[in-house]
Order: structure tokens, then sequence, then C-alpha cells
């Protein structure tokens, strides 16, 4: 096979432009850093034993913190990320904003989450998990490396329920280096599969540096989301704002979620006259004769009005209806189907 | 280049983001220096100096079809049975050397492995590890590709916790029945399964199964549930008016009747025999089907399993030392207690 001719690559920085700030941060590599990433190769059977020992050091406490998340129909994986249960993970896993999914933890406990923001350009999002321990502690969470300061050639190594959760196997790790770096994906040689989508890709030091994203047709094409492109979004993120039009994540259209009753004028609000089966009205118990006040805190005085609330209203929204049955006054809460 | 993505759940996006990968600047890390890449693994030289001893590359004429592992001086190895089977005849390199003619003397079906006889005195054998309770993270090394006189090497890291692989989809007869007045007739003979081996046949009609007497397709299901594929199973059959025993190796519904699940599309070249192992360890050094059979050595070079299946894109399975050593040793015992009867 002919070589590149290129000058040997492993030291070129992330980006193609840098600042000589970062520069200056190669020539005097941070404390703690990985010496044999300053090694084009390892060179002795002691640089393979110092890989090995920080992958037994750093391993243990990233698999505690990678999740499962189960859809229902399928499943990925994610990361949690701080002590009180925010999961990183790919948008292709989340698919939207303000979804129920379940997370499961190493030990199979599972626990409800909810779907935030998403990139769907770049395949990043947060779920965050909103059950609490059995036992009541804190999330275990890994660091996510804020520096970003990982580089072509770095050892790295992958976490992930390859192919689904298996307790008795547990997340499968597998190691490679950073073969391909690019502003938003990264790619490495470690080989990912269908259920690793959204699981972690750490430094040696067990830092986050990126989230599967997807893979090419040989084992050693595999891209991640760099770590980057989550904290550039992330209080957007964390707003549960649904970020971009890619394809990763199906934006829900404006005026098409699906509530499923019919109604008529009445006096105070609106009348219920029907309510279809199974529809997101139905299983949220509104019935036939119940009268609408409000909707999210907007008064419903005519059949109109509720129309243009939902025109400006998508699938998965959610909605709170101040209602009145039989004289009492009751607030109902659901989430907007998809029609 | 195909690129999909990974979650199942999201089947329908799997080929549109071939157009959204982004164009990479040159900042590619040259294949010389990737995991798999020359550089890398001239690290590995201990490790493949026993690899290239203890290895032995398995030939069908002149196709390789799988590695062995060289467990006595006086010829004996270990390999991969379900690749070897039915091969007419068995070549066999060890280090430089060639051997003609290959024996098969033992299977275990449970586990996969075969063993095999050469003619040869001074082989080199594997050096077992005491153990292969080795934590996710720790080196495994294993022949990568090999030539007519070198071998090389690849090297992962142990990856998950060593487990029990049920058979997929459960154990099977391999046939196909119907529920008649004579019985359990005989429909259909499934290919390379265990009652195609045994000699069943279409209009066999099953009397009993394990001594019990079955008459229904459900009970046969109940029963076979509790048992595990690559175990013979005793069936009596009426066939042409006559009655006659059999054992059937029982196999796993995966294996025969294979359902190519997405996972498998994007895996390449797994193992057909993947599933139904008692325990294995499990390591990421993706190497062909073809790359099964060879021992797995920890960084002292000492064989802490044998590779068993490579199950898909991301998993490959090797028999962990503990039952390596007891199946060499026990196979190995009980072919020269039958020598000398």
């Amino acid at each position: 096979m002919r070589k590149p001719k290129s000058k040997p690559s492993s030291s070129v920085p992330i980006r193609a432009i840098r600042g000589s700030l970062f520069l200056f941060s190669l020539l005097a590599p941070i404390a703690g850093a990985f010496p044999v990433n300053e090694k084009k190769a390892p060179e002795s059977p002691g640089d393979i034993k110092a890989i090995q020992s920080a992958l037994l050091a750093a391993i243990p406490k990233a698999q505690t913190a990678t999740v499962c998340i189960d859809l229902g129909d399928g499943s990925g994986s994610g990361v949690i990320v701080s002590e009180d249960g925010l999961v990183m993970t790919a948008a292709h896993v989340s698919t939207g904003v303000g979804k129920d999914v379940t997370v499961i933890m190493a030990d199979g406990t599972k626990l409800k989450a909810e779907t935030r923001g998403l990139d769907s350009e770049t395949d990043a999002a947060l779920i965050q998990i909103i059950e609490k321990l059995p036992d009541g502690k804190p999330y275990p969470f890994v660091e996510i490396n804020k520096l970003d300061d990982t580089k072509l050639g770095d050892w790295v190594f992958s976490l992930g329920h390859s192919g689904g959760f298996d307790k008795a196997r547990g997340a499968v790790s597998r190691i490679g280096r950073l073969v391909r770096v690019a502003n938003t994906t990264l790619q490495t040689d470690g080989a990912l599969i269908g259920g690793d989508s959204g699981g972690p890709l750490f430094d040696m030091e067990g830092r986050l540096i990126g989230i599967h994203s997807r893979v090419g047709a040989v084992v050693g094409v595999n891209m991640h989301v760099p770590v980057k492109v989550f904290t550039d979004n992330w209080e957007r993120m964390l707003k549960s704002e649904f970020i971009g039009e890619g394809q990763f994540a199906e934006k829900p259209e404006k005026g098409k979620g699906f509530l499923g009753l019919a109604t008529k004028s009445a006096e105070g609000g609106i009348e219920v006259t029907k309510v279809g089966k199974k529809s997101p009205a139905a299983k949220a118990g509104i019935k036939e004769g119940d009268l609408l006040r409000t909707l999210n805190g907007e008064k419903l005085d005519s059949r109109e009005k509720l129309q243009s609330i939902l025109a400006e209203l998508a699938a998965g929204d959610k909605l709170a209806l101040e209602i009145t049955r039989d004289g009492k006054d009751e607030t109902v809460k659901l989430k907007l189907g998809k029609r | 280049m195909k690129r999909s993505n990974l979650s199942s759940a999201s089947v329908s996006l799997a080929f549109a983001v071939a157009l959204a990968v982004p164009a990479f600047a040159q900042q590619s890390l040259e294949t010389n220096f990737r995991t798999t890449g020359d550089a890398v693994l001239a690290a590995f030289v201990p490790q493949r100096q026993v690899i290239q001893k203890s290895s032995a590359v398995i030939y069908d004429g002149r196709k390789e079809i799988a590695y062995g592992t060289v467990i006595s001086a006086d010829g004996y190895l270990l390999t991969k049975a379900s690749v070897v089977e039915g091969v007419g005849k068995i070549d066999v390199r060890v280090d430089k050397e060639s051997f003609k003619d290959a024996k098969v003397v033992m299977t275990d079906p449970r586990w996969d492995v075969a063993l095999l006889k050469i003619e040869a005195t001074d082989l080199t054998p594997v050096v077992f590890a005491p153990d292969s309770k080795l934590p996710r993270g720790t080196w495994v090394v294993v022949n990568g590709v090999t030539s007519r006189t070198n071998r090389r090497v690849m090297a992962g890291i142990i990856s998950a916790d060593a487990r029990e692989i049920p058979a997929e989809g459960g154990a099977v007869l391999g046939v196909t029945l119907k529920e008649t007045k004579k019985g359990l007739t005989v429909e259909e003979v499934s290919k390379d399964s265990g009652a195609e081996k045994a000699g069943m046949k279409k209009g066999d009609i099953l009397i009993t199964i394990a001594g019990k007497p079955l008459k229904e397709i459900a009970a046969l299901g109940k029963l076979l549930a509790k048992m595990k594929s690559g175990t013979d199973v005793k069936v009596t059959l009426l066939r042409d008016g006559k009655q006659s025993e059999l054992d059937v190796k029982l196999s796993a519904r995966g294996d025969l009747f294979r359902v190519v699940s997405r996972n498998d599309m994007m895996s390449g070249d797994f193992s057909n025999r993947r599933s139904g192992f008692p325990r294995v360890i499990q390591h990421d050094v993706l190497g062909a089907s073809i790359t099964m059979g060879g021992p797995v050595l920890d960084l002292e070079g000492r064989a802490v399993g044998m590779n068993i299946a490579r199950a898909n894109r991301a998993e490959t399975y090797a028999i962990p030392v503990e039952e390596l050593r007891e199946l060499a040793e026990g196979m190995v015992k009980q072919v020269a207690a039958t020598a000398t009867q």
C-alpha cells in the first residue's frame, strides 16, 4: 500500500486552525496527560503495560456510568455526566425532545428518564434521569474532558451496550486510537455495533471525549460526536431545544400535534363532545362532557382559540389543561401525539 | 462508503447518513499506526514469538480455514470443531513446518472443540495461564494474519465479563415435524443439522426422545428447552416399520436457521457457530472468522484461552483457560486410554 507523503500527523491539533495559545499548550503538556500518547506508537513492553494500567484504572468507573437507553422498540447507550443524572447520548437515540425513555444502569436497575434537547445535525443529545436510585445515592458519573485537548493518534476506549443490555456481560469495552479528527466528528478504530449508539468514548484518563454515532462498512471505521459539540450547545440542550434540521432526529412540525377530541362552545370554556379512542386526550382521562377552561394558562373562550394554540404546538409538546368535571375543577397534563 | 447509525431503533436513518458525513481534513492517522497497524503490533514481540511456535494454521487444501492451539510436543492441537468437520484432508502448519493429513481424533460438540493429531515430535505447546480472571482492559494477543512462514499478531483487550453464551434460539434437532395419526412425522431435515448427520430422514416417525414417548410438537419443545446445544440426545424412530435408535446432536436454532439481523449485516465475516458455549471470555480482536481456534495470550505470553467464535462486528469469544486446560487434558487422556485398550 502506498503511504501518504505528508508528515506524520500524530501531533497535529484537532482543528486545522488554532491560536498560538493552543500550540503552547502542546509544548507544555497538562499534568497527568497520558505519556504514551506522545509517541507515534508504543515502543516497548513498558508502553504496552502503561496503556493497560491506564485502562484498568479508568474502566471500572466509566462502566458504572455507562447506561443502556431502552426505547421500547430498540436500544442505544448513554453516559451519565452529573451526579443529578444528566445523560449524554446521540440524537438518533433520543429521537426527540421531552420523550419518556428508560435508562438501565449497569446493575440492571431501570430508571425513568426524559429526553432533553438535541442537535439533529451533529447527533448530540441530552437525557435527564428523573427517577432516583433505589438506595437514594447520587448517580455514578464521569468527568467530561472540557480541555478539548485530544489529538490524532491518542489512545482511547469505547464502552457501550452492544446489541442491547446484557447484565451477565455488562457494557463492552474496546480499545482504539483516534484515527481521524474533524470539527463535528471523531473517528476511531475501536469497533462499534448497533446498540452502542450514544455510548461513551474516553481518553486514557477516563474522561469523556465523545459519544458514539455511526459506523462505516469496515470494522475500523467508527464515528463519534466530540464533547465540544455538546458543550457548545449545552445551555440550549438543557432548555430542551431541538437544534438544527439535520437527519439524526426528525423535528416535530408545528400544528401536527394530535390531541384527539371534538368540542363545542360552552359557558366558561369549551365542552368536549367526543374523545378519540386511544388518543392522547383519552389516555389522559379526558371525558365527554368535560369543560375545558384553559390550555397552558390561556383562556379557552372559543374552539378557534384551542385550534390557534394547537397550531403553534407539535407532537411531544406538553399540555396542561384546566377542566371542570361534574362541578369540580381539575388540571390534566398530557403530551401531544403524532397525527 | 456506507455508513450506518447504530441504534436498532432508527433503521430508517441507517443509510441516509452517508450523505451527511463531513469531509475530513487531512488529519488521518496512517494505517501503520492504527491499533491493528504494524508499528503498534511491533511492540508485541515476545507474544509474537509464542504465536509463531504455538499457533497452528489449519488448511483445507490451500485454503486457510482455522487456527489451532498446540497443546503437546508430540503433535496434539485443539481447534474449532465445526470448521474442520467434514473437511476431507486437513493440513497443518506449525511455525515454518508443514504437516500433512492431520487426524481429527476427537471432538467436544458442547465447546465446539476438536482434538487434532499431526506427526510431530518437538512442537512447543502453549503454557496455560493460571486463570482467566482478567478485568476489562487487560491486553490479549492472538494470531492475526499469517504467511507460509510467519505468524503475525493482533492485539486487543478483554471486553466483558466471562459468562455462558446460551444457544441462539435454544437447542433443536434440526427437523420439521408434523403431528400425524402415526405420531410425530419428519417432514424435512435441515441441512448441516444434528438430525441430518445422525441419518434422520423424511417420513421417519419419532417414538421417544431421551427415553420419553412423544406425540406432540409442543411437548418436544418443552423437553428440548431443558437441553443444551452440542449435547447428544437419544432418539428412537420408526422407519419402514422398523424401529431404530439414533444419537442426535442438538444444534442451536440460530446457527441452523440464521435470521440475519441488522447487526449481522454490519458484522462482516462472523463465525457460523457462535452460540451455545458453557462459558466464554470476550475480547475485541476482530479477526476474520478463520482466525478462530488459536490461542489467546496475555502479556506474559501465556494462554488465557482459545478463540472460539467471532460473534459479530464488536465481539469475539474465547474458551477460558480453566475449561480449555480441562478439555485438553481430558481429551488427550481419553485418547491414551483408548489406545492402550
